[in-house]
C-alpha cells in the first residue's frame, strides 16, 4: 500500500472506529460518501452517537459525497495538504451538504502521524488587530477643480498642451510629455462601456474598513469627447453587471461597448462618491 | 514673487484646494513565534519573566529572541530565569493621549533593569508620584489577573 | 539610455531561501529573516563578519509595520554595519538585487547581503495593495493585483477558447514544476486531464481570472550575497555573474485597463534595450531559463510575447507545444513561478536566486536537466514596473 506523507489511507479507515468521539456525535445524523480514486468508495454512517462504516458502491443516500484522489485525501486528512487549496484546485470536492467537512473534524481524534513532533505542541501566540489611523489628503488645484465639477454635475478632463490626450481624473503634469497640463475641457458625462472587472471578491477599503457587497462592477468609460485610452475610471450599478458589453478596439477590430450615463448623488460633496455610479443609458 | 506665479497660472487656483477626510483602516495578524510565545507563557502562566543568554558575547537579553544580533548565533535554547524585580535606569512621563496608550496621561514608562539582564525591559510604572519617580528606583513586577497574551500580561511595575 | 558600464564586475556567491508557506507561526519577521541568512552565509561559507552593507526591504506597510529593517537587526546581523533598506512595491526583490549589484559594481563595497522578505500571513495582500492608490480616486475603485483586463486582451484576439485553454497550460505546467520544487508554497499536482473541469468550475475571482490562475500569498525570505569578481573567486568556484540589469518605470495614469492599442509596455521597452545593448538578437536562441515573475496566469502568458519580442502567436504556440516546460526548448520557471509562490518583498529576488541555481547546477528536483550558462529573470510590481536581469555563467562578454 502507497504511503503519502509516511501514512497509508488504509490507516486512515482502519483507524475510523477507534478514533471516533461518540461524545462530538450528540445530535449528529448523517450518511457521507467517500469516493476516492485509485482507492475505491465507503460510506459511514453517523446515527445514535454511533458509526459504522462500509464498503459499498451506492453513495446515492448519502448527505455528502467527498471526491478526491488518494494521495489529496491522505494528504487534507493529516494536515499536510490545505483543504481550501485542494478544493481551488478541484483536487477535493464535496458535493451535498458542505458543512459536512466542518462536523468531521468533531467526530474524530487526528490520527497520530509518525512524525511525532514535541515542538508542534507548543502553544504559538497570534495576534490579531485592526490598525485604524484618521488621515486628512490634501486635493491639490487640479484634483481640487475636477472634483469640484462633480458638485455641478461636470466631468472635467485636463489637456496635455503638446499631445493633446484629456486626462479624467486630471494630472498637474502629462507624463509622456513631461510638459505641464494647462487646458480644461468638460467631457461627457456620457460615454461607451470599455472595460469591465465583474469583481466576485472584494476587499477591505482601507479608506473605510468596510468590505464591498459582491459581485460589483469596477468599470472604465469612455466618455464623450475622449479617445484611445482615455476611459473614466468608476464603478457600475451592481444590477446591470450582466446586461452591458464591454467595447473593444483591437487593431482593425472595433466592436461597441454600451452606452452608460453617470447617477449622480443627491447630496454631492466634491468627492468620487458624488458619482453613486453609472447606469445603461437608455 | 509667489503670490504673482499663483496668479498667473489661472487654472491652478489655490481656492480649487481642499481636504478630505479619510482613513487608513486594515486588518493584520502578529505571530510571536516560538521564543516570544515561550517568553509571554511564562509571564502568563508562571509569573516568571525570562531573558536567553548569548554564551559568546556572555549578554543576558530581554526580551528573548532567537539570535543575538551581534554574532548571529541561536540563543533560543538559553533560557535563563531572571528576578521579578529590579531598577529604573531611566523614565519618561508620558503626557499626551492615544488610543493606542496603555493608560491615561500622564502615566510612567521607565527603563528597568532585572537583575542579571543586560538590556532593560520598558514598562508601565505605577504607585509613586510623577514628581517622585527617580532614576535607581527599586521596583518590582504586579501580574495582571486578566491575561491578554501580551506583554502587559505584567500590568505594571511598582515600587518595592 | 544613460547607462554606463560598470565599474567592476559583481558575482553571486550565497543563496538562501526559506520554504514559502502561510503557516509560519512558529517564526516571527527577524527570526524567518534570520533562516534565509544563515542559509545563505552557509552557502557561500561566509560569516556575517564578511559581509560589509545590508540591503534589506519588503513591501512597505503590508505587515502593518513601518521600516522593519529596525527592528530586523536581530536576525539580518545588521547590527554596526551600512544598511539600506529599499521599498518598491513587487518589484522591492528585483530592487534588492539591482542595488546589490550597483554597490558592488561602484566600488564601494566588496560583499553586500541582499535580504527580501514578506510575511503577509501577518497582514491583508489586497487591502495592502489598494492602499497604494490614489486616496481621492482610485484606492475606491482598486483591486489590488486582481484585473481582469489581461484576459479581456487576450481572449479578444486569439479567442476564447484557444486563449482558456492556453492560460490553463500555463497554469498546469507552473504547477508542475512548482511539484518539482521543494521550497514551492503550493504546489497542487494538477494533471492535464483537470484542464476542461478547471476551466469551467475553479472559482472565479474578477470576470475570466480564477481562483487557480493566481498567484498565492506566502511567508518567506530570500537572501543574497554579492560579491566582486576578485572576492567572488576566491569565495567560490561556482559564481554567477550579474551581467546587466535594466528597470523600467512607467506612469500610468488610472486609465491601464485598457492598454489594446499599440502603444510600448514596460516589457518589451525594458527587453529591447537590454537585448540591443547587450547584442543579443534572438532572445529564445540565446537564453537557456526564464525565471518570469507572472503573478498570475494570463499575465504570465501575454507577458512571453512582450520578454522575448516575439510576434502574433508565437508565444501562444510555445505553451501549446509545451516549449516552456523544463525539458522544452526554452524552460520558464522551473521553480513554479510566482504562481506557486509569493511573499511579495521577496519574490522578485526569488526569480533572479532561482535562475542562478539554474546556472550553478544544484537547484534541487527542478533543475533543467541541460548546461544552463545563461539566464533570464524579470520582476514585476505596481503599474507595470519592469526589472530584467541577465545573468551569465562565464565572464564572457
Amino acid at each position: 500500500m502507497t504511503k503519502y506523507f509516511g501514512v497509508a489511507i488504509d490507516d486512515i479507515f482502519n483507524s475510523m472506529a477507534e478514533r471516533f468521539r461518540p461524545e462530538g456525535a450528540a445530535d449528529v445524523d448523517v450518511k457521507v460518501g467517500y469516493d476516492i480514486r485509485e482507492f475505491g468508495k465507503r460510506k459511514l454512517v453517523i446515527s445514535n452517537r454511533k458509526m459504522s462504516l462500509e464498503k459499498t458502491d451506492d453513495l446515492s443516500d448519502c448527505n455528502a459525497v467527498i471526491k478526491t484522489d488518494e494521495r489529496t485525501f491522505v494528504g487534507v486528512t493529516v494536515g499536510k495538504i490545505e483543504t481550501m487549496e485542494a478544493i481551488i484546485a478541484l483536487k477535493f470536492r464535496v458535493k451535498g451538504d458542505q458543512g459536512v467537512l466542518a462536523l468531521l473534524p468533531r467526530l474524530f481524534l487526528k490520527l497520530s502521524t509518525q512524525e511525532k513532533d514535541v515542538k508542534q505542541e507548543q502553544e504559538l501566540l497570534v495576534l490579531k488587530k485592526v490598525i485604524s489611523v484618521k488621515q486628512k489628503f490634501a486635493t491639490g488645484p487640479v484634483m481640487g477643480k475636477f472634483l469640484k465639477g462633480l458638485k455641478e454635475e461636470k466631468v472635467l478632463a485636463i489637456k496635455c498642451p503638446e499631445c493633446g490626450r484629456l486626462q479624467s481624473p486630471p494630472r498637474e503634469v502629462c507624463a509622456i510629455c513631461r510638459v505641464k497640463n494647462t487646458e480644461w475641457v468638460e467631457v461627457g458625462p456620457e460615454g461607451e462601456l470599455r472595460m469591465l472587472e465583474y469583481c466576485y471578491y472584494a476587499s477591505p477599503d482601507p479608506l473605510t474598513g468596510e468590505t464591498r457587497e459582491t459581485p460589483y462592477g469596477a468599470i472604465g468609460v469612455l466618455l464623450d469627447k475622449c479617445k484611445d485610452e482615455e476611459v473614466f475610471w468608476h464603478l457600475l450599478n451592481p444590477a446591470h453587471l450582466d446586461r452591458v458589453k464591454m467595447g473593444i478596439v483591437l487593431g482593425e477590430k472595433v466592436i461597441k461597448g454600451t452606452r452608460l450615463r453617470p447617477v449622480w448623488s443627491e447630496n454631492r460633496t466634491g468627492s468620487i462618491n458624488d458619482i453613486k455610479y453609472f447606469e445603461i443609458a437608455e | 514673487m509667489r503670490s504673482n506665479a499663483m496668479k498667473k497660472e489661472k487654472d491652478f487656483d489655490i481656492n480649487n484646494c481642499y481636504t478630505i477626510s479619510g482613513k487608513l483602516a486594515l486588518p493584520y495578524t502578529y505571530f510571536a513565534g516560538r521564543t516570544g510565545s515561550t517568553f509571554i507563557t511564562h509571564i502568563r502562566d508562571n509569573k516568571k519573566i525570562m531573558g536567553v543568554r548569548c554564551n559568546h558575547c556572555n549578554k543576558v537579553f530581554i526580551p528573548p529572541r532567537q539570535t543575538c544580533e551581534k554574532c548571529l548565533s541561536m540563543i533560543s535554547d538559553n533560557w535563563v530565569e531572571l528576578e521579578n524585580q529590579g531598577e529604573i535606569l531611566n523614565y519618561t512621563v508620558v503626557r499626551y493621549d492615544d488610543n493606542h496608550l496603555p493608560r491615561k496621561a500622564p502615566f510612567i514608562l521607565a527603563m528597568i533593569k532585572l537583575g542579571k539582564a543586560d538590556t532593560p525591559v520598558i514598562h508601565i510604572v505605577e504607585g509613586i508620584s510623577i514628581n517622585d519617580v527617580k532614576e535607581g528606583l527599586k521596583v518590582k513586577a504586579v501580574f495582571a489577573e486578566k491575561t491578554t497574551n501580551t506583554i502587559l500580561d505584567i500590568d505594571h511595575f511598582e515600587p518595592v | 539610455m544613460g547607462h554606463r558600464k560598470k565599474n567592476r564586475n559583481v558575482g553571486i556567491v550565497g543563496i538562501g531561501e526559506t520554504k514559502f508557506s502561510s503557516h509560519r507561526e512558529d517564526v516571527n519577521q527577524p527570526e524567518m529573516i534570520n533562516e534565509a541568512v544563515r542559509d545563505a552565509l552557509n552557502d557561500a561559507g561566509l560569516s556575517i563578519d564578511d559581509v560589509e552593507c545590508v540591503v534589506h526591504g519588503n513591501m512597505e506597510l503590508f505587515e502593518m509595520i513601518h521600516q522593519p529593517d529596525l527592528w530586523h537587526t536581530l536576525g539580518t546581523g545588521a547590527y554596526g554595519k551600512d544598511a539600506y533598506r529599499l521599498t518598491t512595491g513587487g518589484t522591492t526583490g528585483g530592487t534588492l538585487v539591482a542595488a546589490a549589484d550597483n554597490l558592488v559594481a561602484s566600488g564601494m563595497y566588496d560583499v553586500v547581503l541582499a535580504i527580501g522578505f514578506e510575511k503577509l500571513q501577518e497582514g491583508h495582500t489586497t487591502g495592502g495593495i489598494t492602499n497604494m492608490a490614489d486616496p481621492l480616486w482610485a484606492r475606491k475603485l482598486q483591486s489590488g493585483a486582481l484585473t481582469d483586463s489581461a484576459a479581456v486582451k487576450v481572449i479578444a484576439e486569439f479567442g476564447e477558447e484557444r486563449a482558456k485553454r492556453a492560460a490553463m497550460t500555463y497554469r498546469i505546467i507552473m504547477d508542475k514544476h512548482a511539484c518539482l520544487n521543494p521550497n514551492s508554497h503550493r504546489a497542487f499536482g494538477l494533471d492535464w486531464d483537470q484542464m476542461d473541469d478547471l476551466i469551467k468550475n475553479s472559482p472565479p475571482l474578477i470576470g475570466n481570472l480564477r481562483l487557480i490562475h493566481m498567484c498565492s500569498q506566502s511567508d518567506g525570505a530570500c537572501a543574497m550575497i554579492f560579491a566582486s569578481e576578485e572576492k567572488a573567486k576566491s569565495i567560490t568556484d561556482k559564481p554567477v555573474w550579474v551581467r546587466d540589469h535594466i528597470c523600467i518605470h512607467r506612469e500610468e495614469t488610472l486609465n491601464l485597463c485598457n492598454n489594446y492599442y499599440p502603444n510600448q509596455t514596460t516589457h518589451k521597452f525594458a527587453a529591447e534595450k537590454l537585448y540591443e545593448r547587450n547584442g543579443i538578437t534572438d532572445p529564445v536562441e540565446y537564453f537557456d531559463v526564464f525565471e518570469m515573475y507572472d503573478p498570475s496566469a494570463w499575465w504570465g502568458m501575454d507577458w512571453i510575447r512582450d520578454f522575448f519580442l516575439l510576434k502574433d502567436d508565437e508565444h501562444i504556440k510555445l505553451i501549446e507545444n509545451k516549449d516552456i516546460m523544463i525539458d522544452g526548448k526554452i524552460p520558464i520557471n522551473p521553480s513554479g513561478g510566482v504562481i506557486a509562490a509569493n511573499p511579495i518583498g521577496a519574490t522578485a529576488m526569488v526569480r533572479v536566486a532561482e535562475a542562478a541555481k539554474q546556472i550553478r547546477g544544484n537547484a534541487g528536483p527542478h533543475q533543467i536537466p541541460r548546461q544552463v550558462n545563461h539566464a533570464l529573470a524579470s520582476s514585476f510590481g505596481g503599474t507595470m514596473w519592469t526589472i530584467l536581469f541577465m545573468l551569465e555563467k562565464e565572464l564572457n562578454w
